[in-house]
């Protein structure tokens, strides 16, 4: 009977531990570094893996540089290449955070919620702590989370002349969506 | 302007416009439609991954920027957002394909059901580890139904 007991108890833990952490393998990551005078350095992701545990609040990306999709094949070689990502050697880019008003958003309620997350960003092999906003939107047992920032690439190693002639923005912005 | 000069302005006049119509070709080309590309390699999808956890370093040098026709039976139609991902895994290890179409192609995914036998074409993005899922992942772009 102990035995039984304890074997429920652990079966229905691991099921709420299971249920707390949320993966998807299809998150969205939008990397947009036009400018006045070039339209084209942006593309989409579309294949992310991001994680979020309901009950600690940590929150986490991953996502494969070389599957950013651009509409213009030259400037997705310029992107991968040793002058810009580098993706052979770096060939992902992740982050690992929290988010610290936890308290505020309520998983178990539908609504939208206002999320400060914080966290380190690493991208080219560089790790920054990064500070943003992100929405998080619950609908029955669906939940999203959305989030804009920008990050400074020289902050990542990340130059050229490109950027020094204003065709690519120093200041890109990245857009995270996710549905757990 | 001397007979030999007209000649010099002319062919000069004809090498600046070649090359400002190859850069705006340059900049102005987009990515082909995958479905009329030709294919580098078919493989079936558990040997496909499998070959990814065995030697990565190989697999990624031989099939990543490649076109690659991926036969298996779909284990997951992921939609988000406005899209929708075609998923193909390894039930034994939990690796994966994952493919997200083209938008032209998208509605053919969006018609795939789970256990569906179908055969994928797109550009290889390569496989890696996924830190989060503790599993290798290998992912595609621009994929099409290989017709």
């Amino acid at each position: 009977m102990k035995k039984t007991s304890l074997f429920l108890v652990l079966a229905l833990s691991t099921g709420a531990l299971f249920a707390q952490k949320k993966t998807t393998t299809s998150a969205t990551v939008n990397f947009d570094a036009t400018t006045s005078i070039d339209a084209l350095p942006k593309a989409e992701n579309k294949t992310a893996v991001a994680a979020l545990d309901t009950k600690t609040g940590s929150v986490a990306f991953e996502v494969v540089i070389k599957n950013f999709n651009f509409t213009n094949p030259m400037i997705q070689e310029h992107f991968n290449s040793s002058g810009w990502m580098d993706s052979d050697q770096f060939a992902t880019a992740n982050f690992k955070g929290s988010i610290v008003n936890l308290a505020d958003v309520n998983f178990a309620k539908d609504g939208s919620y206002n999320a400060d997350v914080e966290g380190n960003l690493t991208i080219h092999g560089v790790t920054n702590p990064v500070k943003t906003k992100a929405v998080i939107t619950v609908e029955g047992k669906k939940i999203n989370a959305n989030a804009t920032f920008s990050i400074k690439l020289e902050d990542y190693k990340v130059t050229g002349k490109a950027i020094a002639a204003g065709k690519v923005a120093k200041e890109p912005t990245i857009t995270v969506s996710a549905d757990f | 302007m001397s007979k030999k000069g007209k000649w010099i302005l002319a062919i000069v006049s004809i090498l600046i416009l070649s090359g400002a119509a190859v850069v705006w070709y340059i900049f102005n080309q987009e990515f082909s439609d995958t479905a009329d590309r030709k294919v580098s390699f078919t493989v079936e999808a558990n040997d496909f991954i499998r070959e990814f956890e065995t030697d990565s370093k190989r697999a990624n040098q031989l099939y990543t920027e490649k076109i690659v026709a991926v036969n298996g039976i779909v284990s997951a139609v992921e939609s988000a957002d406005t899209t929708t991902n075609i998923k193909m895994i390894d039930t034994a290890k939990g690796s994966y394909i994952i493919f997200a179409f083209q938008q032209q192609h998208l509605a053919d995914a969006k018609k795939l059901k789970e256990g569906d036998r179908v055969s994928i074409k797109g550009s290889c993005s390569g496989g890696t580890y996924s830190e989060i899922l503790e599993t290798w992942l290998i992912s595609f772009k621009r994929c099409a139904i290989n017709k």
